[in-house]
């Protein structure tokens, strides 16, 4: 099963930490000495502010994803179990945003790159679960109140069994009830 | 007549005895036309996936499977509008799916799980090849004949298919008869 | 109470506070506490964080904070929740704080608060019957007219309950800055010398002429707010001010009625700014003092809960620059005073011996431990300072806890015909205060640039034609500015909101610098009116917005990459 991060509206305070701990991840510690200018600032999670909510929002690494499968240059692709763009070869098309049901993906000027004519090149971007850095997603970390959570299978089995065991022991107490009747 | 409200199958730990029938049953009437599986010995050709999960405590056991809620969780939490109501049942469109897991963490009794499906006796892929994997839980046998094969094949009668519309009318009626009895 | 003790509490009342804006890192404490089972009330105009996860959110309408605390107090002095042997033994005033209340019926205070009864009710109950009950209150209660007086009232709240002199209880201001708590006790008031010791007393005037080998004023200086007044309206040359020397503080920023302001640093005989980086105030400077940053010398902190910290050089300073201290010694040694000091422990060493509430806080002790809460009255190694007040004792002449309450009084400036709307300044996480510190933080530039946000309900936004994200015009009868539009649920209708932080969406130019809280002469921020107009031409307005702050940096002498000087 594919690991996705999930945020908990009840721990996070909005203080999107968490999309400047996805940008400085994502470029390195340049970030730090280069044009201002020069960089992508282009998190690949949104703070959302409801009335009543605050979470950041990004993918779900789905099993299934529909970007994928709506991707017509097959340039989102599974890697060490997350669901990544190859924005090298993304065309822009907008397929892939309009097929994700949570609005994860948003596109994005990528600096330093331009098309034929000029201008610059804009692709899909979204959450790699910060494949390939080796520390794990950044956002996770860096997060105030723990409101992040990297949910993998183990983690999803633990809370299912959990429950699974809180409806077994509700059951017990019914149907021993039911046998005082 | 649809149902007012949805029904469910509940089980009684203090009956099961985790013979894993139930499992087994729910797997085989779900796959027999799709994928074959159940006319001879040795026609199960895809991984075992049933929709009802044997669960074991310390003391006792019994499977856990869908309440088919009335403000459903799970169909809340679907952007993929993928769960959807029939005759009051919820249930999964695995078609439109799209394995995101959102239903298994709404899901307060732990009913869903997350499980590859077959085609042809073949586990389908997409198109990376990679497994297609679903939200799988109980749809009641909503196609099957004879209703839900669990309650059907328990051998200690641990299932029961709870049908609130019955067994409110029922109490209702036991207990306008309570009434007339202590009228004064 | 200390800032640890948050996560310990049973009951929070968060009033006017907004944590997660003003202090992520006190929020982080107050949801830890929810998730450890404390209950919250939470009284704010708007839907804040903490209103968010509140088991009970006051969202009354701004410039009414004494008639819902007053009411408060109503509801549990009627039902008898009072903590009756409490108040007898250590409390003095209670009866004239009761003929008060009385009035304040939770339905009468519904008609000034807009908060429904029954919610009040329901607030006062959980209060008073908490275990053990914390008030945290910020710059909501403070910033107005009407604000020592809700101090009073809110402490008077926790009297009536007797939470206080016990762990996790009292009453605790979260400050709007991260060392303000500091500067108060140092002294940096018109009225005190460091430890709060009053200028007007021959005691401890005699006390610093002599460790200071000087003679010193008796007299109550003038407070910030009162400075625009002394130089454009004293007609006593006497009493007229000439000079202003201003450090870490961007008075043509944050002041309220930044016209006013402007006005009175160029009547100003001469001006000193001494400060990290360049702001708006400098621009009236005769002359600039570049001093060090917060990471590039040592000194001492206190936080809100009289909490001793030590902060140390991390990184050297241009040579070009010098620390404040350097600088303070250096222009009293020119003016005649001879002052210098080896390091910032000289300078700590001197202030603790003259101020009793501080002698025990030594370099060592705040070393050891982290962190001493004064008071600490002796350098023995064992005394640890106090994380709470009033434990048996209240620390007034008598040692019993005063009451008070007031009348409410409305804020000066309502809405109006013309000016329809309320107008409040609030802050936001990321860009600290007056951005003189994080404005040149590339990341937090990204995350929120020029010209800011106004915060509006989208009923308002729709009633006026103007969609989220659009530039729109904000005035009053004192200024305007040019911000742009955030449509939000989490505000009510008919009030706006703004950050103060902007240069070009800059709210000071509306808020309102003629009524003071009598007591604090903190100035009422946090109510004025004001009228939001649409811009039919979006790109002009850019335009404006964009050549504006271009003017301002160049004018500055803010040079960006690839920009010539």
């Amino acid at each position: 099963m594919r690991k996705f991060v999930k945020g908990n509206p009840d721990l996070c305070i909005g203080c999107r930490t968490c999309m400047i701990g996805c940008v400085v991840e994502h470029e390195g510690r340049r970030i730090f000495e280069i044009d201002p200018d020069g960089y992508d600032f282009n998190p690949r999670l949104h703070m959302v502010k409801t009335a009543k909510i605050s979470v950041p929002v990004q993918c779900k690494h789905c099993e299934n994803p529909a970007c994928m499968a709506a991707c017509p240059v097959n340039c989102i692709k599974v890697i060490n179990d997350a669901v990544v763009i190859d924005t090298d070869s993304c065309i822009g098309c907008k397929s892939c945003v309009q097929a994700c049901p949570f609005g994860a993906i948003d596109m994005v000027s990528k600096i330093g790159t331009q098309q034929a004519d000029g201008s610059m090149r804009v692709v899909a971007n979204k959450c790699d679960l910060c494949v390939g850095t080796g520390n794990g997603p950044a956002c996770v970390r860096v997060c105030p109140t723990s409101a992040l959570t990297l949910v993998d299978e183990e983690k999803l089995k633990e809370v299912v069994c959990d429950k699974r065991v809180a409806t077994a022991n509700a059951a017990k107490v019914f149907a021993d009830a039911k046998e005082v009747e | 007549m649809t149902n007012k409200y949805s029904c469910y199958v509940l089980a009684d730990p203090n009956k099961c005895t985790g013979c894993k029938a139930c499992e087994l049953a729910c797997f085989a009437e779900h796959n027999k036309s799709n994928n074959g599986v159940g006319y001879t010995v040795g026609t199960v050709t895809i991984p075992v996936t049933p929709k009802l999960y044997l669960t074991k405590t310390k003391a006792y056991c019994m499977p856990i499977q869908c309440r088919h809620c009335e403000d459903a969780p799970c169909l809340n939490a679907c952007q993929k509008h993928a769960i959807y109501r029939e005759n009051s049942q919820v249930i999964v469109d695995q078609e439109k799916c799209i394995g995101c897991k959102d239903c298994v963490l709404a899901c307060p009794f732990g009913a869903i799980a997350i499980l590859p499906i077959g085609e042809k006796g073949k586990l389908k892929l997409q198109k990376d090849r990679e497994v297609v994997k679903v939200a799988s839980k109980c749809d009641l046998c909503k196609d099957i004949e004879g209703g839900p094969a669990c309650v059907r094949v328990c051998p200690n009668d641990a299932l029961e298919l709870v049908d609130a519309n019955a067994d409110i009318e029922a109490k209702n009626i036991k207990t306008a008869e309570g009434l007339y009895v202590s009228r004064i | 109470m200390g800032v640890h003790e948050i996560e310990d509490a049973k009951l929070i009342f968060n009033f006017g506070y907004n944590g997660a804006d003003s202090h992520p890192i006190v929020q982080r404490r107050i949801v830890r506490a929810k998730q450890k089972g404390a209950t919250i009330i939470c009284a704010d105009p708007r839907v804040t964080e903490a209103a968010r996860i509140a088991d009970v959110h006051l969202q009354l309408k701004g410039g009414t904070n004494i008639a819902l605390v007053n009411a408060m107090c109503n509801v549990i002095y009627n039902e008898g929740l009072v903590d009756q042997h409490f108040i007898d033994t250590m409390s003095v005033d209670y009866d004239a704080f009761v003929e008060i209340i009385k009035k304040y019926t939770p339905e009468y205070a519904e008609t000034i608060c807009k908060v429904p009864a029954e919610l009040i009710r329901k607030a006062a109950r959980m209060y008073a019957k908490a275990p053990s009950a914390m008030i945290l209150y910020g710059m909501g209660v403070c910033q107005f007219g009407q604000a020592v007086d809700v101090v009073k009232a809110l402490g008077s709240l926790a009297l009536m309950t007797g939470n206080y002199g016990k762990p996790a209880s009292g009453i605790g201001p979260v400050r709007g800055q991260n060392n303000v708590q500091g500067a108060c006790d140092m002294g940096a008031l018109p009225n005190n010398y460091p430890g709060y010791q009053n200028v007007t007393n021959p005691d401890v005037q005699a006390k610093f002429e002599k460790a200071w080998g000087v003679k010193l004023s008796n007299k109550v200086g003038v407070p910030l707010t009162h400075v625009p007044q002394r130089v454009l309206e004293e007609k006593d040359p006497a009493k007229k001010l000439h000079a202003y020397y201003i450090f870490g503080e961007d008075p043509a920023q944050s002041d309220p009625d930044v016209a006013e302001i402007r006005e009175t640093l160029e009547k100003l005989d001469f001006v000193i700014v001494q400060d990290i980086f360049m702001n708006k105030t400098a621009e009236f400077a005769d002359v600039i003092l570049p001093s060090t940053s917060w990471n590039e010398h040592d000194g001492v902190y206190s936080c809100c809960d009289r909490g001793f910290q030590r902060i140390r050089k991390v990184v050297e300073p241009p040579s070009t620059v010098k620390t404040d201290w350097e600088i303070i010694c250096e222009i009293s040694t020119a003016m005649g005073y001879k002052m210098k000091y080896k390091n910032t422990e000289e300078i700590w060493n001197e202030l603790i011996d003259l101020c009793p509430n501080f002698a025990g806080a030594t370099y060592e002790k705040i070393e050891k431990y982290g962190c001493i809460q004064w008071p600490c009255r002796s350098k023995d190694m064992n005394d640890k300072g106090t994380v709470f007040l009033h434990n048996g004792k209240f620390a007034t002449a008598d040692g019993k806890g005063k009451f008070y309450t007031a009348e409410w009084r409305p804020p000066q400036e309502l809405e109006n015909e013309e000016y329809p709307l309320s107008f409040s300044t609030v802050r936001e996480v990321g860009h600290y205060s007056v951005r003189t510190m994080t404005g040149n933080c590339r990341m937090l530039r990204n995350l929120e640039d020029e010209p800011g946000w106004i915060q509006m309900n989208p009923a308002d936004c729709e009633k006026l034609h103007i969609k989220h994200g659009d530039l729109v015009k904000v005035m009053n009868k004192r200024g305007w500015c040019i911000t742009r539009c955030n449509a939000t649920e989490r505000v009510a209708k008919g009030a706006t909101y703004m950050t103060y932080q902007w240069w070009i969406g800059c709210c000071n130019e509306l808020t309102i610098g003629s009524n003071l809280d009598p007591v604090s002469n903190t100035p009422e921020y946090k109510y004025c009116n004001c009228r939001v107009e649409k811009i039919d031409d979006q790109a002009a307005a850019w335009d404006y917005v964009n050549n504006e702050y271009k003017d301002l940096r160049s004018r500055m002498g803010i040079k960006m990459i690839g920009e010539e000087a």
